[in-house]
């Protein structure tokens, strides 16, 4: 648990998601009716996905983030079972970062086409123009950016735990 | 030969065999009416002219009323452009021609300059066809028309019979081309087109019964015979209900917003004409206006009096003098009157502008002389030949008409297909018939 | 070996099997329950492709749309024709250039979209802005407000059919949008927002056209909704139709004028007060219905208190700097943010992380237009063809901000 500004920020395990979020979004005591924002995070090490929440009952928003997901096979339980539409930020975090949330009925591609094989918003997927990056290496053209990423620059680990 | 033609000019080389045919064509004109061969032939097919004369006015009208669409879709077409505009606050059309006023003839020049496409899977025979069906219905439902008196194609004793006979078959264009075209929204505007039109028929038809019992004819000139005298004497005074059927029903059949689902831009993108490009989506348009034109022009025709004035003119219409008893006079007049008439307009000017020379001032009298003469004598020949004050009163009504439809069109937006319907059969089909009851009823009361 | 997916840029699938493309089926295996279901056709019902070409799906929306005659059976909205990765840009992207960034997103308000992230950051600076530039965002916010709703209100009517009222409601838009051009420098993509300030304060010709306009504006949006208000063909098309209630809208995550139409009075200007906003005074409408007449007219309302909100913002206008002092470079202390605001569509929400770079680590839009456009697939089915239109228009969504 922690706080800053306007915002509370609790840290659960995958396991937990569903305890947590129904007891967050049905018990009278917080009411946590409005899921501001789902989001996926790559920290270079693990998966996260960060929830927002707004209630009635407090002004701060709630952040309940699942942290430690395995990096190559990210796995959380869907919350469209309480929040509809939770559908289509999952999907998009799934397109984005390939975090699998099992009990989603739709979890296909959101923006990339179907037969798209990566996920771009993971740390180990560089830009074409990704100088800034690796100022040794310059521009790089777009056939070497597909390559596996050992061979390029290393992937940018959070230091924001 | 070669040589010659060699050195002539790029002019000269089509002047000089132009100039020698057209002496060959003299000569043998020449020898023709010298041997009696030509007379004798233009005797003959002049004599089979007389003869079918019935047959004759007949092509004559339909050539002329097939020509006569032409100009009225680009005027309509330019009102619509012009007073959508301006209903928008925008300012329209105004490159081509003075405020714009050629811009739908540059439309009409730019469809048929376009690539002529028919895509793959279409039904290409039906799908050629389509364009010209829905035309020609509308076209053959203008013959029996009357614009003014004595001025139609032809008078049939059926005609409004035949109107909604020949008006109903647009919808078989439009139901071609949905089904050929081997496309979704094709398909959804052709159908959605053939259940609009069909069900719009009936209201339509049966809006018209009461006018037909009043006038006791289906014949349209003798349905505006029966409307003649003021405008009280205008069938929609006595048949109010019938009209606001009718008219509804016409929006419907013309298929103009608020009841343009056939071709409904924000949901079907063109309707039937989504495949179309080209001439062929231009004979579509084509139709539509020609429609437009026609349908206004029934309505003046059945409600408000045809070509006859709103009320009888009110001193007597004929001039004292009728040109041909003036014999040698007249041929002073046409001589002395512009002489005698320019110089007294320009006595005036001449005096009350001393810088002018006399043959300025002269000048701008003879100018002036000529507009007021050509007005004089247009309002001569509207008040003596009644068919063209006929014809006038007609295409004002009409225009007043198209301008409805337009405006309408700037203003309400597009109804649901259910609802559309709906009006159909749950309101207009039995104030129809409820119409048709009252109607029946007062002049059964009234002829006893 | 892995199977060959056909493309359908292959002309030997256009020659062959036409019946691919014309029934929009994916020439691919269905990837999730769902996809097979929908693609799965029973008898008499057809897929009509609605966009990404087609005059009212907002852009490049495409609906795959499952119909029975002219009835909507099931809907599939695909989205990605307008895909940029913005996120993706702005996280190799240093904060100030980051915001420039989200300028394009929702191309109608973009002021919204660069206040959230100017937030968020500020958050992870600790930074507190002066008091007249928080005064000049929140004017110049609202003003792009009523421009946007302007907008909503014309392309309404004109996905029902109606030519004029999006001229006249252009007119409107115009002016604001020429206002806001004196002010920033630029039409559309303002890139006024500045971590711990805006870029430029009020200038004369921004204040006299926000006199005149202030003038009138109450008037012409009077004049405006004459049009639509009370006309019955109107009211048919949208009355009753796309009926959303209170616990669907809470459940389908809608915010902004969709949710409050449904009677839930969430809007973050009051719900989560940020900026000046606890200082002044307004209400927030809300109707019960939860049609799209409802929607349409909440809008309607909206354009109303905004107006009321610029008068006082005028009025109440403190003087004082309108930057704070932020470096060229800045590189915040490791941290999250989140910032929400109230935008013209809805809740929209920036995420961000910073890892001690000068780039945020982890750059999130919430984008209100995404969320909301999901009930379309709960709303469509049952009604008819031609509604599409109506309750897709009523919902608002903007493809910029969709497809990020």
């Amino acid at each position: 648990m922690r706080q800053r500004h306007d915002q509370t920020e609790i840290r659960i395990a995958a396991g937990a998601t569903v305890d947590v979020l129904r007891t967050l979004h049905d018990d009278p005591a917080f009411r946590f009716e409005v899921l501001a924002d789902l989001a996926g995070v790559d920290t270079g090490d693990s998966m996260q996905v960060v929830y927002h929440l707004w209630s009635e009952t407090t002004p701060d928003w709630l952040r309940v983030i699942v942290v430690d997901l395995d990096r190559e096979d990210p796995r959380v339980p869907s919350t469209t079972f309480l929040w509809k539409g939770a559908e289509w930020m999952e999907r998009e975090a799934y397109d984005m970062f390939g975090i699998i949330f099992e009990g989603n009925r739709d979890l296909r591609r959101v923006y990339m086409p179907p037969d798209y094989t990566s996920f771009p918003l993971r740390k180990d997927f560089f830009l074409a123009d990704d100088a800034s990056r690796s100022p040794a290496q310059g521009v790089r053209h777009m056939e070497q950016v597909h390559a596996p990423a050992e061979s390029l620059a290393p992937i940018r680990r959070s230091r924001a735990r | 030969m070669a040589r010659s033609s060699g050195r002539l000019s790029p002019a000269g080389r089509i002047v000089v065999p132009a100039l020698g045919a057209l002496l060959l064509l003299i000569v043998v004109l020449l020898a023709g009416i010298a041997s009696g061969i030509i007379p004798a032939v233009v005797g003959w097919i002049g004599g089979v002219l007389v003869a079918n004369i019935a047959i004759v006015r007949f092509v004559v009208a339909a050539t002329a009323i097939l020509l006569f669409t032409v100009p009225t879709a680009f005027v309509i077409i330019f009102m619509e452009l012009k007073v959508i505009a301006f209903m928008n606050l925008r300012i329209g059309p105004n490159r081509v021609g003075p405020w714009g006023t050629l811009a739908s003839l540059v439309h009409g020049l730019k469809v048929l300059s376009k690539e002529d496409f028919t895509p793959t899977g279409v039904d290409a025979t039906v799908f050629t066809l389509a364009p010209v069906v829905t035309f020609v219905a509308s076209v053959m439902a203008f013959m029996v028309l009357p614009f003014g008196p004595g001025l139609f194609g032809v008078d049939l004793n059926v005609g409004l019979l035949y109107f909604f006979a020949v008006g109903g078959l647009t919808v078989v264009g439009l139901l071609m081309a949905g089904w050929s075209s081997f496309n979704k929204y094709s398909l959804l505007g052709g159908l959605r087109s053939a259940a609009q039109m069909v069900s719009y028929e009936i209201p339509l038809t049966l809006s018209v019964v009461g006018v037909i019992m009043l006038a006791g004819t289906m014949s349209l000139n003798g349905i505006v015979q029966a409307q003649s005298g003021s405008f009280l004497d205008w069938f929609v005074v006595r048949q109010p209900l019938a009209f606001l059927i009718f008219f509804i029903a016409a929006v419907a059949e013309a298929n103009r917003t608020p009841f343009d689902l056939t071709e409904a831009d924000s949901e079907i993108v063109a309707g039937f004409a989504t495949e179309y490009s080209g001439m062929r989506f231009g004979f579509f348009f084509f139709a539509e206006y020609v429609n437009v034109f026609l349908l206004s022009g029934l309505a003046v025709v059945l409600f408000f009096g045809g070509w006859t004035a709103p009320f009888p003119w009110p001193w007597p219409i004929h001039l004292l003098v009728a040109p041909g008893q003036l014999g040698l006079g007249l041929l002073a007049i046409a001589i002395g009157a512009p002489i005698v008439g320019s110089l007294l307009l320009a006595l005036p000017l001449w005096m009350l502008r001393s810088n002018w020379p006399f043959w300025q001032a002269w000048i701008v009298g003879l100018a002036l002389f000529t507009l007021l003469a050509l007005g004089a004598l247009g309002i001569y020949l509207l008040i003596n030949l009644e068919a063209l004050l006929g014809i006038v009163w007609f295409f004002i009504k009409a225009y007043a008409f198209v301008f409805t439809f337009v405006w309408m069109r700037a203003t309400l937006p597009r109804v649901r297909i259910d609802q559309l319907m709906g009006l159909a059969w749950k309101w207009l089909l039995p104030a129809a018939l409820a119409n048709l009851f009252l109607t029946a009823l007062a002049i059964l009361v009234v002829h006893q | 070996m892995a199977t060959q997916i056909p493309s359908l840029d292959d002309p030997q699938v256009l020659v062959q099997t036409p019946a691919t493309i014309y029934d929009a089926i994916p020439p691919y295996a269905p990837r999730t329950e769902r996809e097979a279901e929908f693609y799965t056709l029973r008898d008499g019902e057809m897929l009509v492709n609605m966009g990404p070409q087609h005059p009212s799906t907002h852009g490049v929306l495409r609906l795959v749309v499952k119909i029975e005659g002219e009835r909507v059976v099931d809907i599939d909205p695909v989205l990605g024709y307008l895909h940029r990765g913005i996120e993706k840009l702005a996280e190799n992207a240093d904060y100030h250039h980051a915001i420039c960034y989200t300028d394009p997103l929702e191309y109608v308000s973009s002021l919204f979209n660069e206040l959230a992230p100017v937030m968020a950051f500020e958050q992870l600076l600790d930074l507190r802005v002066p008091r007249r530039a928080e005064y000049i965002r929140v004017l110049a916010c609202e003003l792009n407000r009523i421009a946007s709703h302007a907008l909503f209100m014309g392309w309404m009517a004109l996905d029902l059919g109606g030519l004029t009222p999006i001229l006249y409601s252009f007119i409107e838009r115009d002016e604001i949008v020429e206002m806001l051009a004196a002010l920033t420098g630029q039409r559309m993509l303002f890139n006024y927002m500045r971590i711990g300030g805006v870029n430029g304060d009020l200038n004369h010709e921004f204040l006299s056209r926000l006199g005149d306009w202030m003038g009138h504006a109450l008037r012409q949006v009077e004049a405006n909704t004459t049009l639509l208000n009370e006309n019955e063909i109107f009211l048919k098309r949208t009355r009753g139709l796309g009926r959303l209630d209170r616990r669907t809208a809470l459940s389908l995550g809608l915010s902004g004028p969709n949710i409050r139409a449904c009677g839930v009075p969430y809007d973050v200007r009051r719900a989560h007060p940020y900026s000046v906003y606890p200082e002044l005074e307004f209400a927030i409408p809300t109707r019960e219905e939860g049609d799209s007449y409802a929607r349409y007219l909440l809008r309607v309302d909206e354009i109303k208190q905004s107006i009321h909100i610029i008068d006082q913002l005028i009025h109440q206008m403190p003087d004082g700097p309108v930057m704070a002092n932020v470096p060229r470079r800045i590189t915040p202390r490791p941290g999250r943010a989140w910032a929400a605001i109230e935008s013209p569509r809805g809740q929209y929400g920036c995420y961000a992380i910073s890892d001690g770079t000068d780039q945020p680590y982890r750059f999130r839009i919430h984008d209100p237009s995404f969320v909301n456009l999901q009930a379309v697939v709960p709303l469509m089915p049952g009604n008819l063809l031609a509604d599409t239109m109506a309750v897709m228009a009523s919902l608002d969504p903007v493809m910029g901000g969709v497809d990020k």
